[in-house]
């Protein structure tokens, strides 16, 4: 027996979990599990949506220029970022497994280079319509918030891009490493 | 529905142990983990079951399946993590078991060692399908397996005697 051989064998008779009597039963249940958590997912978006209609409506924005402005530009940042994750995931969900691996290579090598452009055009262009329309708003701020409030807000703000832009960053470094991976593996 | 159930049922039975083992070679022998790509792969394998057109054969296609969704779970750091715990070896244990089931240890971290082509290629080379399989499974010529399997063959023999790939 080759040394190869003697792998082999090896591995055929190592020590494996037994199938699960009812695992097809857990398969279709984690499927239908995963069916309404989308439909939950799709109730919360939804709900957010009409509740910042609301809300725009609540404070009458619509009656002041700038203040209208800066929220439909914030609430459009938002909802874009929004529809640009449900895009990338169900771009993931609708890739075909069943092609063989090389082709399936190409398929995740064209979702990364989406990713990388996502992060490099879209996002940041998404951070700074969100900035223009917040700074759009801190006058009306400035005049209905006490100065406490209004410097909280302020801070707030600064502190979440800071670390809304070292999670990006984190996930773009991530998602460059394994497109690189991907182009020089075989 | 009824009946895509049984079919997929069947399906489930006679595969689950091919699919377990190509999974345990990708996450170093952690059966745990192992278990949840294998959940994975057959949550793809009934999503995908209606586009089955029988041009391949169901292992085939089933194995396509398990590489291409390792790939994509091997995204997932929960997947890349060394797995320290790998088979603890009772003190009592007899002499031979204990060398085999060192070697096998080396053999699963020589596996995590190489690229995920090769090591989709060797894993399938270690359940013994014909090389021609293997070509179908990966989108490439028989030739280029036949040279990549002889290439992870010798290093991942090597490897396992040396500890160098």
């Amino acid at each position: 027996m080759t040394a190869f051989e003697d792998l082999k064998s090896q591995w055929n008779n190592q020590n494996q979990p037994e199938t699960p009597v009812d695992g097809a039963k857990k398969v279709v249940d984690k499927i239908n599990a995963i069916r309404s958590k989308q439909r939950i997912t799709n109730i919360v978006l939804g709900v957010t949506v009409m509740v910042l209609i609301a809300f725009f409506f609540y404070i009458s924005a619509h009656k002041f220029p700038p203040v209208m402005i800066g929220l439909l530009i914030m609430m459009g940042s938002l909802l874009a970022r929004i529809g640009l994750e449900f895009y990338s995931i169900n771009y993931l969900k609708k890739m075909n497994v069943s092609v063989a691996y090389e082709a399936f290579k190409s398929q995740m090598a064209t979702y990364y280079r989406q990713r990388i452009k996502v992060h490099f055009v879209a996002t940041p262009l998404i951070v700074i319509s969100y900035c223009i329309g917040f700074v759009l708003l801190l006058p009306a701020f400035k005049e209905n918030l006490s100065s406490g409030f209004y410097s909280y807000i302020l801070v707030s703000a600064v502190v979440v891009l800071v670390v809304l832009g070292l999670f990006i960053a984190k996930q773009v470094k991530k998602e460059i490493a394994l497109l690189k991976e991907m182009k020089h593996s075989d | 529905m009824l009946k895509q159930q049984r079919q997929f049922d069947a399906i489930y039975k006679a595969n689950y142990q091919k699919v377990i083992r190509i999974c345990m070679g990708y996450v170093n022998g952690n059966k745990a983990l192992a278990s949840d790509i294998a959940q994975e792969v057959f949550v793809k394998v009934w999503k995908s079951l209606a586009g089955f057109r029988e041009e391949a054969a169901i292992s085939t296609w089933i194995y396509r399946i398990t590489v291409n969704t390792c790939l994509l779970e091997l995204r997932n750091k929960k997947y890349t993590q060394p797995y320290q715990e790998y088979h603890q070896l009772p003190e009592t244990q007899e002499e031979p078991y204990a060398d085999k089931e060192k070697q096998l240890k080396k053999m699963y971290q020589c596996i995590a060692k190489l690229s995920k082509g090769n090591r989709a290629i060797i894993l399938l080379e270690l359940e013994g399908l014909p090389q021609k399989e293997i070509a179908e499974i990966m989108g490439i010529s028989h030739e280029a397996v036949r040279v990549r399997v002889h290439r992870t063959k010798n290093s991942l023999t090597k490897c396992v005697k040396n500890d160098s790939i």
